[in-house]
């Protein structure tokens, strides 16, 4: 690949946004696409924070309606919502938007705590759980005419679904270039149309460190975990991000961090969270295509994935047994000993 | 006039034991035949059940491997909100794919921001840099 690659690196949705393009494509060169995705990532971050009350979503959250009209990204955003719980079995839960501002996260949050020090602190471990509720079984999207229908209060929160969202967007929108990347706050999508290798690392979350790397030439991955948005509460008691939809109240599982691989990075984002949220025995059953889980004791667990098997790799094994020999036998002339001439006449005569 | 015995009428009567003869072989044929048509019949009937079941076989091992030809990467966003979305009818999922691919091909129809097109800040390499993936 001789193209030379392109990247940007940008703060957006409380974090960092990186987007990597190798190759010009029809549409537009990597430096336009970089540029544009970089663009449009900061116009989704004022879109799509619960913190600015003119934000899209903070007045599709209040709005009187029951059916309100969106935008395209936001009708998509909140189906992912609905889709989130029904994959999950109710544990990705992206309406609970009064649970997470009632537990103290009403703000972009200043520096993480010590995770270390949080865990000393935590609650007992136990695995999360469904809620009654099922808010996010009320939500409606008509993509014909872009609205969201819901029930008064249902409100949707936009957390790490969005992200994964909007990485997946950019991914189709860059699908003509050689390679791309696109990193939208630790949610990735990668790809390209040369195909070419590139090492996914994942990130220990109590010192940084690289704690595995895997090597992928498309698809995604996303990393959910308990120490990045985190706070404490006036009692003291530690806080974050990811609630247990049973409670309501932050879930400490004995996961502080599940990376997931996918075919998408919203699927990779709903994985990772289903994962830590189930807690250390479910845990890798959410990651079919691998992952990392890393424990409250900062031991870690790679999940591979199971061996892949393309139609063509099948092809190639059934070959020796069903396409030659079938093939052989359908095409190739009797031998002449058993050589029966066309005419039924003549064969009986023959026989 | 009497037939000379030496005329075709004399000789051309057939005796019972030919008569037999041409029935045992129109019969001894037409069992052949049928046996011929079954022969085919069962040929193609096995074929096609074979070729049926290696398909089947392959399209399950794909899917079952998770490698699923509609969670490719060249239509992620599409798919990924189909797949996401398991109660939805066909039609519903065709709208969201619809949705998804609209959302992407606005996107990139887009003018590029002049800020940064303009600017060149992106920086170059020459290698696929490896990304980092980490809590958000």
């Amino acid at each position: 690949m001789s193209a030379r690659e392109v990247k940007d690196t940008f703060a957006c949705f409380g974090s960092s946004c990186s987007v990597l393009v190798t190759g010009d494509a029809s549409a537009a060169s990597a430096a336009e696409a970089v540029a544009r995705a970089r663009h449009t990532l900061l116009g989704w971050h004022g879109s799509f924070s619960r913190f600015e009350p003119d934000s899209e979503l903070s007045r599709l959250n209040r709005d009187p309606r029951t059916t309100v009209p969106v935008s395209l990204p936001m009708a998509l955003f909140a189906d992912a919502v609905r889709g989130a719980g029904e994959l999950s079995g109710g544990l990705v839960d992206g309406t609970l938007v009064g649970e997470i501002e009632a537990a103290g996260y009403r703000a972009d949050l200043g520096a993480a705590t010590d995770l270390g020090a949080a865990l000393a602190r935590a609650p007992q471990r136990t695995p999360a759980g469904a809620g009654g509720a099922a808010r996010w079984r009320e939500i409606g999207v008509d993509f014909d005419g872009a609205t969201v229908t819901r029930p008064l209060g249902v409100m949707l929160d936009s957390g790490g679904l969005a992200k994964g969202l909007f990485a997946d967007i950019l991914a189709a929108s860059l699908s003509g270039h050689d390679a791309f990347a696109v990193s939208c706050a630790g949610d990735l999508a990668i790809g390209g149309r040369a195909g070419v290798t590139r090492a996914i690392r994942v990130e220990n979350p109590f010192d940084g460190a690289v704690l595995h790397t895997f090597d992928a030439r498309a698809g995604a991955a996303a990393t959910s975990g308990i120490g990045r948005r985190s706070w404490r509460e006036e009692t003291g008691a530690p806080c974050h991000h990811l609630l247990d939809p049973r409670t309501g109240r932050p879930a400490f599982t004995g996961i502080v961090q599940a990376t997931a691989l996918a075919p998408s990075a919203l699927l990779a984002e709903i994985r990772a969270k289903a994962a830590i949220l189930s807690g250390p025995a479910a845990a890798p059953r959410w990651l079919p295509d691998g992952g990392v889980l890393v424990f409250d004791d900062g031991s870690h667990e790679v999940v591979a994935a199971p061996p892949r098997v393309t139609l063509g790799e099948l092809a190639a094994f059934a070959r020796p047994f069903l396409g030659g020999g079938a093939r052989a036998r359908l095409r190739a002339p009797p031998p002449p000993s058993q050589h029966r001439p066309r005419s039924r006449g003549r064969r009986w005569r023959s026989s | 006039m009497d037939p000379t015995p030496n005329s075709p009428r004399a000789s051309s009567p057939k005796r019972p034991a030919d008569k037999l003869d041409a029935r045992a072989l129109a019969r001894a044929r037409r069992d052949a035949m049928l046996r011929r048509a079954r022969r085919i019949r069962r040929s193609v009937a096995a074929i096609a059940a074979a070729l049926f079941a290696a398909a089947f076989l392959a399209i399950y091992v794909q899917l079952a491997s998770g490698n699923d030809p509609a969670l490719s990467s060249t239509s992620t966003a599409a798919s990924t909100i189909v797949a996401s979305n398991t109660t939805s009818s066909s039609s519903t999922a065709a709208a969201k794919k619809t949705a998804a691919k609209r959302a992407a091909e606005t996107l990139a129809a887009e003018e590029p921001a002049a800020e940064t097109s303009s600017s060149g800040s992106g920086e170059t390499s020459q290698s696929a840099t490896p990304v980092t993936t980490s809590q958000s």
